[in-house]
Formats: structure tokens, sequence, C-alpha cells
């Protein structure tokens, strides 16, 4: 009895330039999560190669990894992830510790990203005193302390309702106008049609790469 | 960084008080009983040496089973006369009791000469000690303890008045000083007759006799026992038949007592410290098994495997520290209680405290460190999918 060595991605070639707006969409299984953890460091290739910034990743070490994801990629959660004992100011502050930002100036930061994202009178709160909205909005500021270039959102919508969910969208959008490469992974094509770009996966393979205004008509 | 490591660590512990708590309490038992038993044994230590100070490190014990008879009657003054001992006295004990309101009270007797006094370093409140002409004519007199008279003779002056030991009158000559309790029981419950009133009154010894010799000073204990042990060795049929030893020969030996009951307790606490170090060990590995998740966020937003070991290190190391300071404390409160309740004074030093947060400190690292390193090697992706 041989181990059965399942491909989560099989032959994926895909480019993502900067200032793209993104949308990789699939069923569950299609390997779009695997996909989503390397292209956010989480996890390395085990063949092939995965370039950020022209830079091969594959031959980092963890705290090298841990340092790309801290610096450069900002994650959002489907669970938002945010830590609960800890006030929507300090959860926005911890990538920065970790990056030693200074305390002074990273606490005026996480306020002002916190009135970034709309919520500049909620800054004490806790996350259980937030809707879910707000908190991923918070985890939306946490992902933007350290000004990564990539944004990268797994089911961001997936634990809101309609309404606050397409605010999220709205939100991600802007922060692409602004300059920021967003990637979201959801298996929902509702939220993919807000990406420039949707990349549709199928058993660890591409199955389409369109431009989003060829799917909005 | 060092801060904010112990910022998240106490909020992470203040957010599961009772837990914190909880798993503590092995370290506060352990540090406690360690701080507590250290104190008690070294002031025990102290106090004995103390004592023995007070009756003087001078001197010599001598204790000889003479059945058959052969130590002549006059051997001691033989030997006296030769130099180096400043006083010699032969103890016969026994014990009396008298009523008071009812209930008896035990009173030791002792039974010395003239020179006793002088050897035990006893001191009078009132009257005079025995004298050479009381031990000569075997007069019945009695030198008392502090605490007879008021018991004896309330209101009145105790000088002259009559004490009845075992049936016989003895005429009340002094009073000592207060003195305590040492080894030989309640000084202040007893009382000096002469010696040969003691003889007649206390038979049944087995030829079992019992002498102190004061030697000159400190430095002369030595020859002065050398000297007494020959003259037994010469004397005596058989050398189990007699005992010479000095009172810092019996501080040595009770110094060593002491030190392996402190040590031997020291140990039995330190098996508490011990568990409680498990404990820590396995609610910091609950506390890393609940918070993978946090864990894994933490990683994704950047935490190397360092930073997030320093993290659960810290906990550890703050929650066995608050321990050892809480066992500390309780460790004051013990001995402001056994001083409350005893006239022994237990002092809980710098080193004390020292040693309690170095021990407490060493058993956070020790202890913590296994599950912060398990903690700090969770793979990223597997930890943040977790639930």
């Amino acid at each position: 009895m041989g181990e059965t060595i399942v491909m989560a991605l099989n032959g994926i070639n895909l480019t993502i330039n900067e200032g793209d707006f993104t949308a990789i969409v699939g069923p569950s299984g299609s390997g779009k999560s695997t996909l989503m953890n390397i292209l956010g460091c989480l996890d390395v290739v085990s063949s092939g190669t995965y370039t950020l910034n022209n830079i091969p990743i594959q031959n980092y070490d963890e705290d090298t990894l841990a340092e790309i994801r801290n610096k450069q990629i900002g994650f959002v959660f489907q669970q938002f992830n945010l830590l609960p004992n800890f006030s929507a100011l300090e959860n926005v502050i911890i990538p920065m510790t970790y990056a030693r930002v200074p305390k002074k100036i990273r606490e005026k930061k996480a306020a002002e990203l916190l009135a970034q994202v709309g919520l500049a009178d909620r800054i004490y709160h806790k996350p259980t005193e937030l809707s879910g909205g707000q908190q991923q909005r918070v985890s939306i500021a946490r992902a933007l302390a350290n000004d990564p270039h990539i944004l990268l959102a797994d089911e961001p919508t997936g634990a809101l309702d309609q309404k606050t969910g397409q605010e999220v969208l709205a939100l991600l959008s802007s922060l692409n106008k602004q300059g920021k490469t967003v990637i979201i992974i959801t298996h929902d094509m509702n939220v993919a049609r807000y990406a420039k770009r949707i990349v549709t996966l199928r058993d660890g393979v591409i199955e389409s790469d369109t431009e989003a205004g060829e799917v909005h008509d | 960084m060092i801060k904010e490591y112990f910022s998240i660590a106490w909020r992470s512990v203040v957010a599961h008080k009772i837990r914190a708590l909880l798993t503590t309490l092995g370290v506060v038992i352990g540090v406690a009983s360690v701080i507590l038993l250290l104190s008690l044994g070294n002031s025990a230590k102290a106090e004995a040496a103390n004592q023995i100070r007070s009756i003087g490190s001078n001197l010599v014990f001598v204790s000889v089973n003479d059945s058959q008879g052969v130590l002549p009657s006059i051997w001691l003054d033989e030997l006296k006369s030769s130099g180096q001992m400043a006083a010699v006295s032969e103890l016969i004990q026994g014990s009396t009791s008298y009523q008071v309101n009812g209930t008896d009270v035990a009173v030791s007797v002792s039974g010395v000469n003239q020179n006793y006094g002088y050897i035990s370093n006893l001191s009078l409140s009132s009257g005079r000690f025995l004298s050479s002409v009381d031990i000569d004519n075997n007069l019945a007199v009695v030198v008392v303890g502090s605490k007879i008279p008021n018991q004896l003779f309330p209101g009145v002056d105790p000088i002259g008045q009559t004490m009845v030991i075992k049936g016989v009158p003895f005429k009340v000559i002094g009073v000592n000083k207060a003195r305590g309790t040492t080894f030989s029981g309640d000084m202040d419950m007893m009382v000096y007759i002469p010696l040969d009133y003691a003889g007649s009154i206390f038979t049944n010894f087995g030829g079992q006799r019992t002498f102190y010799i004061a030697s000159n000073s400190e430095k002369t204990v030595d020859t002065t026992i050398n000297k007494v042990t020959n003259y037994l060795k010469a004397t005596m049929p058989s050398e189990t038949l007699y005992r010479v030893f000095s009172q810092s020969q019996i501080l040595s030996v009770m110094n060593t007592l002491m030190s392996l009951l402190t040590t031997l307790l020291a140990g039995i606490a330190s098996i508490s410290l011990l568990v409680g170090g498990i404990g820590i060990m396995n609610i910091m590995l609950v506390t890393v098994r609940e918070r993978t998740r946090e864990i894994g966020v933490r990683k994704a937003l950047g935490a190397k495997r360092s930073q997030i070991l320093f993290q659960f290190l810290i906990e550890a190391v703050i929650i066995t520290m608050l321990g050892g300071i809480i066992g500390l404390i309780i460790s004051y409160i013990g001995a402001s209680i056994i001083q409350y309740f005893s006239s022994f004074k237990v002092t809980i030093g710098l080193d004390s405290v020292i040693l309690s947060l170095v021990f407490s400190i060493t058993i956070g690292i020790v202890f913590g460190i296994y599950p912060a390193n398990k903690a700090s090697t969770l793979e990223p992706v597997e930890a943040l999918r977790y639930e």
C-alpha cells in the first residue's frame, strides 16, 4: 500500500501584477485555499516556483517568510481572526509590534487606519462589542498596518450579510484604486464580480482566467 | 519588544485569573513552605546557639555511671586544683509538684553546690544563691525560678517563705531572673537546693551521676575534656561508663541535626515545587492548544518563531512569579502567626526573598519552555485552520 499523493494544485501558471484586483474562485477542493496559502507565504510550493517581487520564495526560512508576511502582505480572513481580549486599536497595532515600529507611531497609525475604515469612534471597543461588518473593517485596518503591497482576502464576506458584505467589498475596491494589489479568494461569483480579473480553479488547475468586463455583461 | 511580551502575557493571565491562580497554587505552596521551613530552621539554629551562649560556651558536661561506687567523692576537686577549671558542681535532678487552684504544677528540682550559679550564668532578681555554708551544712534552703513566687506566695516577699519539696520544708533564699524555656525545659519553673539534700530526697539513679564543669575559658575546654577523660579512663572499669562532652559539641550536633531536618523538610517542600511546575506545564500546554488559532493569526501577521516562544515563556514565568510572590507573602503571614503563638522568633531574610523569586522564575522557564516551543513551531497554515 502506498500513500496517495494529492496534488492540490497542478501545473498552475499565474501572474498577478501590481495594482491588480483579482478574484480566485472555485468550489471547495479546487485548490484555492492552497493557492492562497502559497501566495500569502503561509506555505511553500512542493515543486515549481513562486516569485514575489521578482524574488523566488521557496528557499526562505520560516523567519524570513514571517517578515515577508509582516511587511508585504495584509491578510483579511473570513472569521476576521481578531484577538478577543484586545481592543480594535490593539488588534491593528499587532503587525506593527512585530515590525518593531515605535510605540507612539504605531498607536497614531492604528488610529488613523481605523478612521480610514470608518471606525474612528470604535477604536477602544473589543471585537465582541463590534458588529460583523465592523470587525471585518478592523481586520482590514490591521491588514494595512505595515503598508503592504498586497491584500489577501480569504472569503472576506463569508461571515457577513449581503449589505455589509458589499460595504466590505467596496472598501477593498477603493483600496485597490489607491494602489493596493487585492486578491480575493471566494467560492461566490457575486463576490468575484467586484474584481477586475477572475481566475477560476477546478481540481487544481486553472479553468478560466477572464477580465471582469467579460463576465459582467 | 520585551515590554510588549510582558503586557501581552499579563493580559492573558488577567483574562484567566482563576486559572492562573489555580495553576500557580503548587508554586505558592512550594515557595511558602520552602521559605518558612528554611527560616524556621535558621531561626531555630540561631536560637539554640544563643541559648547555649547564654549558658556559657566554656561548659563541659560529664555523665558517669558509677553503680560500683569507684569514683572518689572529691575527684573533681582534685582535678580542679590542677588548674584550668573555674568551677565544678555535681547535678542531681528530680521533680516535685504543688497545687495551684486545685491543679498540680510540676517543678524540676536541681541539687547543686554553690558553684552552679556561676557555671550556669544564673542571675537573681532578689535574695542570694546557695552559699558554701548552705552546702557544707546541708541546710534546707531553696533558690526558686521566677514564675514560682507568684504561684506559691502571691503578693508577699518570697524571701524567707517556706516551700515544701517532697514533704520537706525549704526556706526560700533567692529568686532567679526570668530565663525562658531552653532545651532543659522551663527554666523559670526550676528550683535549686543543696546537692546532698537532693541526694537524700531523690535516690533512685542507679549510680548515674552528672557533673558540670566551667572551664576557665572557651579555649581551655578541650584541655579540660582531655584531663577529665584521662582521669575517668584511669578510674572507671570501662569506657562505656562515662561520657565527657562540651557545650560546643552539643551545639554542633544540634546544628547538624537541625540542618538535616531543614534540608529534609525543604526537600519535601521542593517536591511540591516540582509538582507545581508540572501543573504549569500542563496548563501551558492546554493554553497553547486553546490558542492555536491566535498563534496562527500572529504568525500570519508576521510573528517569528522566537517571538511566539517568548510570548508563551513569559506568560509561564509571570504565572510562576506571581506564585512566588504570593508564596512569599504567605510565608510572612505564617512566620508572624508562629511568632505570635510561640516565643520563637522567625525572621525571613532578604536571601529568602531572592531565593523565592529565583525559584519561581526558574520553574517558569524550565516548565514553560516545552509548551512555548510547541507553540512556536506550529505551522501557520495548520494553526489558522484549527477550530
